[in-house]
């Protein structure tokens, strides 16, 4: 079977290897399971790995179904499967619970091109709330009273709890990062040496978590 | 993440293998691997050497840490040790409870390995408990826990972070509770303080 | 009491926190009932309670009992969807009759406007390179071995696999399948694994 190892994913002719990009999704992929909110998509590295799978599947057929090399091909694709598809049901399991919170922070960061969720995303999500607000409505909101009537969408509005408490890797060494102080109103700066493991609160490291800083564990 | 899930990312750990059959190179995703020679050990990802193992296609090499005095040695470290000691790898467990499980006859002494892994996984926990307690004792807000393995990390939560989460919880609504603290008489324009249904 | 038939309502919804239970149409039409006649009642009295202090009180009740049943019947609606969802995940789109049974016309409309929602989404991975493989209700443990052996339960029929093979699952039979493709069956218990 011939060598995949060299992949295009940008137009800008950047090479990258295809066992960096299912790296990079395996750690998306811890990401979005460990934080509280909803990450920036990874959408170049799925579409080049679903390549990546497509073409693989196209080879084992060639191979004879006895082929030692068939099983261990359809092993490695249902792993690599397995992350992408757990990867995706855990952003569209916050896209439903954090809809509306989603769909009002989403809409100002598309104005800056800073956007979080794929094009189908945010279909599924805008759909999601839709359905949502019409089933609401036909079944008991146009059957109440007056003022009654209208759904008041930030008194249904879930958020996420940035504050909870994660734990975490440094990819590389970090200074100053600012825990809060609630008791004395003497807020502390830590360091995150290059390798150590913390558990603290998410917000502070939030930026941290999305450009690779630091990996929650 | 789920013990199946943190086992699932500890079988991309690379270990060695002795192949009972002749291939040429493979080209895996993730990697390159072989070529397979009858009898010469190569490197191949944990879930490669369980699977041919499995289907008696190798023998799997135990990693240089799987030695009882290698493992003695880890054990009275720490015991000895009021910190956690950095582990052989990130995960141990892993390691030893599938090549164990799937490659005992492989690894020599394996009863032994398996009680004395059995031993320091204990120590650990037991240490990981004392910390726990201490770290909610002090305020419970932020902890440094160097060379805790995922499986061990995994095996805290949610406790922990649940416990830091109710104890910041806590604190806020002293923080915010005003001196003369009364009920908020309720208005009929409700205000749109956010509530989850 | 006010708002007592919402409470009752969520309070059975609440004891069977993983199965779903029929949905409660009368119960539903008492409670918007008993808004009607709350709103009623205040808007009589709203125009009096200038001259009449105490009655203050009384629309303030009143207006909070509306509040409560609302809150508590979106709640209600809301737990269902959450629900509904989960039968998605584990029957796919459509579903065993005993089940349909037990949601109004409303939410089956909900159901299958979610399943399509879903569906779409699931087509639009893979577009751009004609790649269809990718079914998320799929692949939800990590893999462990390709193959598994299962005992049938039913007599489900044929199951045609991706490699072209086709095998009948009778009652009590067994067979050695590609794990990958039998976890909806696991799941809807047509199949049991063999350990």
């Amino acid at each position: 079977m011939e060598s995949l190892s060299n992949v295009d994913v940008s137009d800008e002719e950047e090479e990258i290897t295809a066992d960096i990009v299912l790296k990079t999704l395996q750690t998306a992929w811890q990401n979005e399971c460990l934080a509280p909110e909803i990450l920036p998509h990874n959408n170049d590295m799925v579409e080049c790995m679903l390549g990546q799978i497509q073409h693989m599947e196209r080879n084992i057929n060639k191979l004879p179904k006895t082929d030692i090399r068939a099983s261990i091909h359809k092993m490695e694709l249902s792993r690599i499967k397995f992350i992408i598809c757990n990867y995706l049901r855990t952003r569209l399991n916050k896209i439903e619970k954090y809809c509306i919170s989603i769909l009002n922070d989403e809409r100002q960061r598309m104005e800056t091109g800073t956007n979080y969720l794929t094009v189908g995303e945010f279909k599924y999500a805008q759909e999601y709330l839709l359905n949502m607000e019409t089933h609401l409505k036909n079944v008991v909101l146009d059957k109440m009273p007056g003022n009654m009537k209208t759904l008041e969408m930030n008194k249904m509005a879930v958020y996420p709890n940035l504050q909870t408490h994660v734990f975490l890797k440094a990819n590389s060494t970090i200074s100053g990062v600012v825990l809060e102080d609630l008791v004395g109103d003497q807020d502390e700066e830590i360091d995150l040496e290059e390798g150590s493991q913390h558990i603290l609160q998410y917000k502070p490291i939030a930026d941290l978590v999305k450009n690779g800083k630091v990996q929650l564990v | 993440m789920d013990p199946y899930e943190i086992e699932f990312i500890g079988e991309n750990r690379i270990v060695s293998v002795i192949p009972n059959f002749s291939y040429d190179k493979i080209y895996l995703i993730c990697g390159e691997f072989g070529p397979f020679r009858a009898g010469l050990p190569l490197n191949v990802p944990l879930w490669l050497a369980i699977m041919l193992k499995q289907k008696q296609k190798c023998r799997v090499v135990p990693p240089d840490w799987m030695d009882v005095e290698a493992l003695e040695n880890i054990k009275e470290e720490e015991k000895r040790s009021r910190f956690f000691t950095k582990m052989p790898n990130e995960h141990y467990m892993v390691e030893a409870k599938l090549i164990l499980g799937v490659a005992a006859e492989d690894v020599p002494n394996a009863a032994e390995i398996k009680t004395i892994i059995k031993d320091i996984w204990d120590i650990r926990m037991s240490k990981l408990r004392t910390s726990m307690d201490a770290l909610m004792k002090s305020g419970g807000s932020y902890g440094r826990l160097d060379h805790l393995t995922m499986m061990e990390i995994n095996s805290v939560k949610p406790l922990l972070p649940s416990a830091m989460d109710e104890l910041y919880r806590i604190k806020m609504m002293t923080k915010h509770r005003t001196p003369t603290a009364n009920l908020n008489s309720s208005t009929i324009s409700q205000s749109g303080s956010s509530q989850n249904i | 009491m006010f708002a007592e038939k919402v409470i009752e309502l969520l309070k059975e919804s609440e004891r069977n926190p993983d199965t779903i239970d029929p949905f409660k149409d009368e119960k539903i039409r008492q409670i918007l009932e008993e808004m009607q006649t709350l709103f009623i009642m205040n808007m009589n009295d709203a125009n009096a309670t200038t001259e009449n202090k105490s009655l203050w009180t009384t629309v303030q009740v009143r207006h909070s009992a509306l509040e409560r049943n609302k809150r508590c019947l979106l709640a209600y609606l809301y737990s269902r969807m959450e629900k509904i969802k989960t039968l998605r995940w584990e029957f796919g789109s459509v579903l065993p009759p005993d089940v349909r049974e037990l949601l109004s016309d409303d939410e089956y409309e909900w159901f299958s406007r979610y399943s399509t929602n879903l569906a779409s989404y699931m087509r639009s991975l893979g577009q751009d390179i004609g790649y269809s493989g990718i079914d998320l209700t799929e692949n939800l443990r990590p893999p462990k071995a390709l193959y598994m052996e299962v005992v049938c339960t039913t007599d489900y029929g044929k199951l045609e696999l991706s490699d072209g093979d086709v095998v009948m699952l009778r009652r009590n039979s067994r067979h050695f399948l590609p794990a990958a493709e039998c976890q909806t069956l696991v799941r809807q218990g047509v199949l049991k694994q063999i350990v």
